[in-house]
Protein backbone atom coordinates (compact mmCIF):
# COMPACT_ATOMS: atom_id res chain seq x y z
CA UNK A 1 0.00 0.00 0.00
CA UNK A 2 1.62 3.24 -1.15
CA UNK A 3 1.51 6.46 1.05
CA UNK A 4 -1.14 7.97 -1.03
CA UNK A 5 -3.63 5.15 -0.03
CA UNK A 6 -3.40 5.99 3.59
CA UNK A 7 -6.62 7.54 5.02
CA UNK A 8 -5.94 10.91 6.82
CA UNK A 9 -7.08 9.04 9.67
CA UNK A 10 -4.65 6.32 9.59
CA UNK A 11 -2.00 9.06 8.86
CA UNK A 12 -2.75 11.21 11.80
CA UNK A 13 -2.60 8.32 14.38
CA UNK A 14 0.85 6.65 12.78
CA UNK A 15 2.72 9.48 13.75
CA UNK A 16 1.94 8.14 16.96
CA UNK A 17 2.70 4.97 16.58
CA UNK A 18 4.73 3.38 19.58
CA UNK A 19 7.65 1.02 18.50
CA UNK A 20 7.51 -1.47 20.69
CA UNK A 21 4.06 -3.54 18.91
CA UNK A 22 2.28 -4.41 22.86
CA UNK A 23 2.36 -0.81 22.96
CA UNK A 24 -0.45 -0.56 20.05
CA UNK A 25 -3.05 -0.45 22.25
CA UNK A 26 -5.88 1.24 20.20
CA UNK A 27 -8.15 -0.87 17.63
CA UNK A 28 -7.77 1.99 15.28
CA UNK A 29 -4.01 2.33 15.47
CA UNK A 30 -3.12 -1.12 15.29
CA UNK A 31 -5.15 -1.20 11.55
CA UNK A 32 -3.28 1.76 10.59
CA UNK A 33 0.27 0.58 11.36
CA UNK A 34 -1.25 -2.65 10.08
CA UNK A 35 -1.89 -0.79 6.74
CA UNK A 36 1.41 1.27 6.72
CA UNK A 37 3.50 -1.78 7.36
CA UNK A 38 5.13 -2.14 4.30
CA UNK A 39 4.99 1.46 3.09
CA UNK A 40 8.52 3.36 2.96
CA UNK A 41 7.76 6.50 5.22
CA UNK A 42 6.54 4.48 7.88
CA UNK A 43 9.65 2.13 7.79
CA UNK A 44 12.11 5.66 7.80
CA UNK A 45 10.09 6.83 10.72
CA UNK A 46 9.70 4.04 12.88
CA UNK A 47 14.01 3.70 12.22
CA UNK A 48 14.13 7.45 13.13
CA UNK A 49 12.14 6.18 16.62
CA UNK A 50 14.26 3.30 17.35
CA UNK A 51 17.43 5.68 16.81
CA UNK A 52 16.32 7.95 19.34
CA UNK A 53 15.24 5.63 21.57
CA UNK A 54 18.37 3.85 21.57
CA UNK A 55 19.71 7.03 22.35
CA UNK A 56 17.11 7.85 25.34
CA UNK A 57 18.24 4.06 26.82
CA UNK A 58 21.75 5.45 27.31
CA UNK A 59 21.66 8.29 29.12
CA UNK A 60 23.28 7.41 31.92
CA UNK A 61 21.61 6.67 35.77
CA UNK A 62 23.46 8.13 38.50
CA UNK A 63 25.22 5.85 41.01
CA UNK A 64 22.97 7.55 43.67
CA UNK A 65 19.30 6.89 42.16
CA UNK A 66 20.60 3.13 41.24
CA UNK A 67 21.13 3.17 44.80
CA UNK A 68 18.43 5.06 46.18
CA UNK A 69 15.62 3.51 44.45
CA UNK A 70 13.48 2.40 47.00
CA UNK A 71 12.95 -1.11 47.73
CA UNK A 72 9.30 -1.16 48.91
CA UNK A 73 6.79 -0.26 46.21
CA UNK A 74 4.86 2.90 46.62
CA UNK A 75 1.86 1.89 44.40
CA UNK A 76 -1.06 0.47 45.03
CA UNK A 77 -1.10 -3.30 44.15
CA UNK A 78 -3.65 -3.69 41.59
CA UNK A 79 -7.22 -4.87 42.84
CA UNK A 80 -8.17 -7.78 41.13
CA UNK A 81 -11.59 -7.69 39.52
CA UNK A 82 -13.29 -10.54 37.98
CA UNK A 83 -12.19 -9.70 34.75
CA UNK A 84 -8.88 -10.61 35.76
CA UNK A 85 -9.67 -13.22 37.71
CA UNK A 86 -11.89 -14.84 34.67
CA UNK A 87 -8.77 -14.47 32.39
CA UNK A 88 -6.71 -16.23 34.10
CA UNK A 89 -6.14 -19.75 32.47
CA UNK A 90 -6.42 -21.34 35.77
CA UNK A 91 -9.54 -20.38 37.31
CA UNK A 92 -10.63 -19.83 32.85
CA UNK A 93 -10.16 -23.99 33.19
CA UNK A 94 -11.22 -24.61 36.53
CA UNK A 95 -14.73 -22.47 35.99
CA UNK A 96 -15.53 -24.22 32.32
CA UNK A 97 -14.80 -27.73 34.51
CA UNK A 98 -17.14 -27.21 37.28
CA UNK A 99 -19.42 -25.33 34.50
CA UNK A 100 -19.73 -28.61 33.01
CA UNK A 101 -20.26 -30.88 36.34
CA UNK A 102 -22.86 -28.32 37.09
CA UNK A 103 -24.73 -28.81 33.98
CA UNK A 104 -24.07 -32.64 33.91
CA UNK A 105 -25.50 -32.88 36.80
CA UNK A 106 -28.62 -30.65 36.61
CA UNK A 107 -29.14 -33.11 33.78
CA UNK A 108 -28.79 -36.03 35.80
CA UNK A 109 -31.11 -34.13 38.45
CA UNK A 110 -33.91 -33.48 35.62
CA UNK A 111 -33.24 -37.15 34.42
CA UNK A 112 -34.50 -38.32 38.06
CA UNK A 113 -37.16 -35.91 38.65
CA UNK A 114 -38.77 -37.19 35.68
CA UNK A 115 -38.07 -41.16 36.43
CA UNK A 116 -41.10 -43.31 37.66
CA UNK A 117 -41.93 -46.42 38.48
CA UNK A 118 -42.75 -48.28 35.54
CA UNK A 119 -40.94 -45.74 32.77
CA UNK A 120 -38.98 -48.87 31.93
CA UNK A 121 -42.16 -50.34 30.87
CA UNK A 122 -43.84 -47.27 29.33
CA UNK A 123 -40.54 -47.11 26.71
CA UNK A 124 -40.80 -50.75 25.82
CA UNK A 125 -44.31 -49.97 25.24
CA UNK A 126 -43.73 -47.03 22.73
CA UNK A 127 -41.56 -49.27 20.89
CA UNK A 128 -44.49 -51.81 20.55
CA UNK A 129 -46.88 -48.82 19.70
CA UNK A 130 -44.33 -48.23 16.86
CA UNK A 131 -44.45 -51.33 15.27
CA UNK A 132 -48.11 -52.44 15.91
CA UNK A 133 -50.88 -52.20 13.11
CA UNK A 134 -54.26 -51.55 13.63
CA UNK A 135 -54.98 -55.09 11.67
CA UNK A 136 -53.80 -57.29 14.95
CA UNK A 137 -56.50 -55.61 17.04
CA UNK A 138 -60.28 -56.87 17.31
CA UNK A 139 -62.22 -54.10 16.43
CA UNK A 140 -64.41 -52.61 19.17
CA UNK A 141 -65.63 -48.96 18.19
CA UNK A 142 -66.81 -46.74 20.98
CA UNK A 143 -65.68 -44.74 23.37
CA UNK A 144 -62.68 -45.02 25.38
CA UNK A 145 -64.30 -44.56 28.74
CA UNK A 146 -66.56 -47.70 28.64
CA UNK A 147 -63.51 -49.92 28.21
CA UNK A 148 -62.96 -50.52 31.77
CA UNK A 149 -66.38 -52.20 32.06
CA UNK A 150 -65.19 -54.45 28.75
CA UNK A 151 -61.96 -55.28 30.57
CA UNK A 152 -63.46 -56.18 34.02
CA UNK A 153 -66.21 -58.58 32.41
CA UNK A 154 -64.26 -60.01 29.47
CA UNK A 155 -60.51 -60.02 30.93
CA UNK A 156 -61.07 -59.72 34.34
CA UNK A 157 -58.70 -56.89 34.19
CA UNK A 158 -59.84 -54.46 37.28
CA UNK A 159 -58.89 -51.01 37.42
CA UNK A 160 -58.00 -50.81 33.09
CA UNK A 161 -59.58 -47.58 33.40
CA UNK A 162 -58.79 -44.68 30.48
CA UNK A 163 -58.74 -41.67 32.28
CA UNK A 164 -61.46 -38.98 31.76
CA UNK A 165 -58.93 -36.85 29.88
CA UNK A 166 -59.14 -39.37 27.17
CA UNK A 167 -62.44 -41.16 28.15
CA UNK A 168 -64.16 -39.37 24.91
CA UNK A 169 -62.02 -40.34 22.49
CA UNK A 170 -62.94 -42.72 19.78
CA UNK A 171 -61.62 -46.01 19.59
CA UNK A 172 -60.94 -48.41 16.85
CA UNK A 173 -60.11 -51.34 18.29
CA UNK A 174 -58.19 -53.03 21.32
CA UNK A 175 -55.99 -56.61 22.51
CA UNK A 176 -54.70 -57.86 25.66
CA UNK A 177 -51.08 -59.26 25.57
CA UNK A 178 -48.27 -60.66 28.15
CA UNK A 179 -45.73 -58.60 27.99
CA UNK A 180 -42.14 -60.05 28.95
CA UNK A 181 -42.45 -60.30 32.38
CA UNK A 182 -46.15 -62.43 31.81
CA UNK A 183 -47.94 -58.61 32.95
CA UNK A 184 -51.39 -58.35 31.03
CA UNK A 185 -51.11 -55.65 29.26
CA UNK A 186 -54.14 -53.68 27.38
CA UNK A 187 -53.36 -51.68 24.00
CA UNK A 188 -56.34 -49.33 22.54
CA UNK A 189 -56.35 -47.92 19.16
CA UNK A 190 -57.89 -44.61 19.37
CA UNK A 191 -59.02 -42.97 15.95
CA UNK A 192 -57.57 -39.13 17.26
CA UNK A 193 -54.23 -38.76 15.86
CA UNK A 194 -53.46 -42.17 15.31
CA UNK A 195 -53.60 -42.59 19.23
CA UNK A 196 -52.54 -45.59 21.21
CA UNK A 197 -53.16 -46.51 24.86
CA UNK A 198 -52.01 -48.97 27.39
CA UNK A 199 -52.55 -50.09 30.69
CA UNK A 200 -50.45 -52.27 32.63
CA UNK A 201 -49.75 -53.21 35.62
CA UNK A 202 -47.67 -50.66 37.90
CA UNK A 203 -44.30 -51.51 39.60
CA UNK A 204 -44.23 -53.14 42.86
CA UNK A 205 -41.72 -53.15 45.49
CA UNK A 206 -40.22 -56.75 45.34
CA UNK A 207 -39.90 -57.73 48.97
CA UNK A 208 -43.36 -56.11 50.22
CA UNK A 209 -45.55 -56.13 47.06
CA UNK A 210 -46.60 -53.21 47.44
CA UNK A 211 -47.69 -50.54 44.59
CA UNK A 212 -44.78 -48.35 43.62
CA UNK A 213 -47.39 -44.62 43.60
CA UNK A 214 -46.89 -41.69 41.79
CA UNK A 215 -48.57 -38.38 41.41
CA UNK A 216 -49.89 -36.86 38.23
CA UNK A 217 -48.84 -37.32 34.34
CA UNK A 218 -45.32 -38.36 33.54
CA UNK A 219 -43.82 -38.01 29.98
CA UNK A 220 -41.81 -40.59 28.34
CA UNK A 221 -40.31 -41.03 25.14
CA UNK A 222 -38.64 -42.85 22.49
CA UNK A 223 -37.95 -43.29 18.64
CA UNK A 224 -39.87 -39.88 18.23
CA UNK A 225 -42.70 -41.58 19.92
CA UNK A 226 -44.05 -39.63 23.15
CA UNK A 227 -46.41 -40.85 25.77
CA UNK A 228 -48.01 -39.69 29.02
CA UNK A 229 -48.53 -41.73 32.03
CA UNK A 230 -50.21 -42.03 35.34
CA UNK A 231 -50.71 -44.36 37.83
CA UNK A 232 -54.07 -44.80 39.68
CA UNK A 233 -55.55 -48.05 41.31
CA UNK A 234 -52.36 -49.79 40.53
CA UNK A 235 -52.37 -49.99 36.79
CA UNK A 236 -51.04 -47.50 34.86
CA UNK A 237 -52.15 -45.71 31.85
CA UNK A 238 -50.47 -44.59 28.87
CA UNK A 239 -51.64 -42.04 26.12
CA UNK A 240 -48.77 -42.79 23.13
CA UNK A 241 -49.12 -40.98 19.60
CA UNK A 242 -46.20 -40.16 17.23
CA UNK A 243 -44.59 -36.66 18.09
CA UNK A 244 -43.65 -34.68 20.96
CA UNK A 245 -44.81 -33.89 24.21
CA UNK A 246 -46.61 -30.33 22.99
CA UNK A 247 -48.71 -32.95 20.96
CA UNK A 248 -50.24 -34.40 24.25
CA UNK A 249 -50.13 -31.76 26.57
CA UNK A 250 -53.86 -30.42 25.51
CA UNK A 251 -55.33 -33.48 26.35
CA UNK A 252 -54.08 -33.57 30.07
CA UNK A 253 -54.26 -30.24 30.98
CA UNK A 254 -58.08 -30.18 30.24
CA UNK A 255 -59.93 -30.17 33.61
CA UNK A 256 -61.32 -33.05 34.77
CA UNK A 257 -64.86 -33.46 34.74
CA UNK B 1 9.09 -5.42 42.02
CA UNK B 2 11.97 -5.42 39.07
CA UNK B 3 9.29 -3.59 36.90
CA UNK B 4 8.77 -1.14 39.47
CA UNK B 5 12.40 -0.61 39.73
CA UNK B 6 12.86 -0.48 36.12
CA UNK B 7 10.11 2.04 35.69
CA UNK B 8 11.49 4.31 38.63
CA UNK B 9 15.02 4.56 36.38
CA UNK B 10 12.98 5.37 33.15
CA UNK B 11 11.25 8.22 35.86
CA UNK B 12 14.97 9.71 36.05
CA UNK B 13 15.85 9.49 32.31
CA UNK B 14 12.45 11.15 31.87
CA UNK B 15 13.07 14.07 33.79
CA UNK B 16 16.73 14.32 32.12
CA UNK B 17 15.20 15.24 29.04
CA UNK B 18 12.60 17.34 30.51
CA UNK B 19 15.45 19.44 32.26
CA UNK B 20 18.65 18.52 30.33
CA UNK B 21 20.42 18.62 33.55
CA UNK B 22 21.53 15.92 35.80
CA UNK B 23 21.36 17.61 39.03
CA UNK B 24 17.77 19.00 38.52
CA UNK B 25 16.94 15.50 37.06
CA UNK B 26 18.28 13.48 40.28
CA UNK B 27 16.22 16.80 42.50
CA UNK B 28 13.31 16.41 40.80
CA UNK B 29 13.45 12.15 40.63
CA UNK B 30 14.06 12.18 45.03
CA UNK B 31 11.28 14.56 44.88
CA UNK B 32 8.86 12.75 43.24
CA UNK B 33 9.56 9.61 45.54
CA UNK B 34 9.93 11.41 48.35
CA UNK B 35 5.75 12.51 47.90
CA UNK B 36 4.80 8.82 46.77
CA UNK B 37 6.55 7.32 50.06
CA UNK B 38 4.55 10.28 51.86
CA UNK B 39 1.29 9.44 50.31
CA UNK B 40 2.24 5.41 51.17
CA UNK B 41 2.24 6.45 54.50
CA UNK B 42 -1.01 8.53 54.55
CA UNK B 43 -2.48 5.11 53.23
CA UNK B 44 -3.00 6.76 49.47
CA UNK B 45 -0.50 5.51 47.94
CA UNK B 46 -0.59 6.14 44.31
CA UNK B 47 -2.46 4.02 41.61
CA UNK B 48 -0.24 3.44 38.87
CA UNK B 49 3.04 4.38 37.78
CA UNK B 50 1.38 6.72 35.77
CA UNK B 51 1.32 9.29 38.53
CA UNK B 52 5.22 9.11 39.24
CA UNK B 53 5.57 11.31 35.50
CA UNK B 54 2.47 13.32 35.97
CA UNK B 55 3.74 13.93 39.08
CA UNK B 56 7.54 14.58 37.76
CA UNK B 57 5.89 16.47 34.82
CA UNK B 58 5.00 19.73 36.24
CA UNK B 59 7.90 19.62 38.51
CA UNK B 60 10.17 19.49 35.33
CA UNK B 61 7.80 22.21 33.91
CA UNK B 62 8.14 24.26 37.29
CA UNK B 63 12.12 23.74 37.11
CA UNK B 64 12.33 24.79 33.17
CA UNK B 65 10.83 28.12 34.16
CA UNK B 66 13.09 29.13 36.54
CA UNK B 67 15.92 28.36 35.44
CA UNK B 68 17.81 29.78 31.75
CA UNK B 69 15.34 29.82 29.09
CA UNK B 70 16.26 28.09 25.69
CA UNK B 71 17.32 30.57 22.97
CA UNK B 72 14.80 30.04 20.19
CA UNK B 73 16.67 28.81 16.95
CA UNK B 74 14.46 28.70 14.05
CA UNK B 75 15.16 25.50 11.78
CA UNK B 76 13.09 24.67 8.50
CA UNK B 77 11.45 21.81 9.39
CA UNK B 78 12.26 19.08 6.49
CA UNK B 79 11.35 15.71 6.07
CA UNK B 80 12.31 12.90 8.12
CA UNK B 81 15.60 11.20 6.04
CA UNK B 82 16.35 7.60 5.78
CA UNK B 83 20.12 8.46 7.26
CA UNK B 84 18.82 9.74 10.21
CA UNK B 85 19.46 6.86 12.25
CA UNK B 86 22.89 7.29 11.17
CA UNK B 87 23.32 11.06 12.19
CA UNK B 88 21.32 10.20 15.75
CA UNK B 89 24.11 7.66 16.69
CA UNK B 90 26.62 10.03 16.02
CA UNK B 91 24.79 11.90 19.08
CA UNK B 92 25.28 12.09 22.82
CA UNK B 93 22.01 11.64 25.15
CA UNK B 94 22.76 14.84 26.81
CA UNK B 95 22.70 16.60 22.96
CA UNK B 96 19.31 14.92 22.57
CA UNK B 97 18.02 16.18 26.21
CA UNK B 98 18.92 19.54 25.40
CA UNK B 99 17.15 20.04 22.29
CA UNK B 100 13.73 17.95 24.25
CA UNK B 101 13.94 20.02 26.82
CA UNK B 102 14.73 23.16 24.87
CA UNK B 103 11.13 22.27 23.12
CA UNK B 104 7.80 24.18 24.36
CA UNK B 105 5.40 22.59 26.42
CA UNK B 106 3.45 20.03 25.82
CA UNK B 107 5.68 19.08 22.79
CA UNK B 108 8.64 18.20 25.68
CA UNK B 109 6.54 16.23 27.39
CA UNK B 110 5.13 13.93 24.32
CA UNK B 111 8.69 14.16 22.94
CA UNK B 112 10.34 12.91 26.42
CA UNK B 113 7.27 10.27 26.76
CA UNK B 114 7.88 8.86 23.41
CA UNK B 115 11.33 8.16 23.19
CA UNK B 116 11.52 6.81 26.79
CA UNK B 117 9.67 3.39 24.65
CA UNK B 118 7.84 2.75 27.99
CA UNK B 119 4.40 3.48 27.09
CA UNK B 120 1.50 2.64 25.40
CA UNK B 121 -0.36 4.94 22.87
CA UNK B 122 -3.14 5.10 25.84
CA UNK B 123 -0.91 5.84 28.22
CA UNK B 124 0.99 8.43 26.48
CA UNK B 125 -2.64 10.26 25.74
CA UNK B 126 -3.24 10.15 29.55
CA UNK B 127 0.20 11.59 30.62
CA UNK B 128 -0.16 14.33 28.07
CA UNK B 129 -3.49 15.12 28.21
CA UNK B 130 -3.40 15.44 24.86
CA UNK B 131 -5.74 14.48 22.27
CA UNK B 132 -4.81 12.15 19.47
CA UNK B 133 -4.79 14.50 16.84
CA UNK B 134 -2.69 16.61 19.09
CA UNK B 135 -0.41 14.32 20.03
CA UNK B 136 0.24 13.03 16.67
CA UNK B 137 0.82 16.59 14.98
CA UNK B 138 3.45 17.63 18.03
CA UNK B 139 5.44 14.13 17.39
CA UNK B 140 5.67 14.66 13.44
CA UNK B 141 6.76 18.52 14.17
CA UNK B 142 9.02 17.41 16.38
CA UNK B 143 10.90 14.70 13.96
CA UNK B 144 10.64 17.19 11.47
CA UNK B 145 12.13 19.84 13.81
CA UNK B 146 14.77 17.45 15.04
CA UNK B 147 15.85 16.39 11.78
CA UNK B 148 16.12 19.97 10.64
CA UNK B 149 18.70 20.21 13.87
CA UNK B 150 20.45 17.07 12.65
CA UNK B 151 20.70 18.26 9.15
CA UNK B 152 22.38 21.85 10.84
CA UNK B 153 24.52 19.65 13.40
CA UNK B 154 25.43 16.56 11.43
CA UNK B 155 25.44 17.36 7.88
CA UNK B 156 25.31 14.10 5.97
CA UNK B 157 28.87 14.81 4.08
CA UNK B 158 30.06 14.74 7.65
CA UNK B 159 28.13 11.64 8.93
Amino acid sequence: MSETQLSRRDQILLHCAPIREEHVDDRALRTAVHHARKTASFAIQQNFDKAACALVQAIPIPKEIIEWVPTESFIIPPRRTWKKYAQNPVFLATGIAAAVIAVILIFQLVDRLNRFPGEPTARRLLTTASSTHSMILDPVKTNAGALGDYFFMKQRLAHYDVPSEFADLKTLGLRVFDDEEGRRVAQVWAVEKKMQFFLFPADRDPKTGATKHFNGWRYVDQDRWTGVVREEGGVCFMAALRGSEKDLAPYISKPKE
Amino acid sequence: MAEEKQDLLQLYRFCFLMVADAAKAQEIFHATLREAAQQAADGEAPRDRLWFFRNARWRCLEAGEQGLQAEEVDFEPGEIADWAPTQIQKLEPEQFAIWVAAAPDPQRTALALFYLNEFSYRDLLSVTELKPPELSKLLSNGRREFQAWLDATLPVSQV
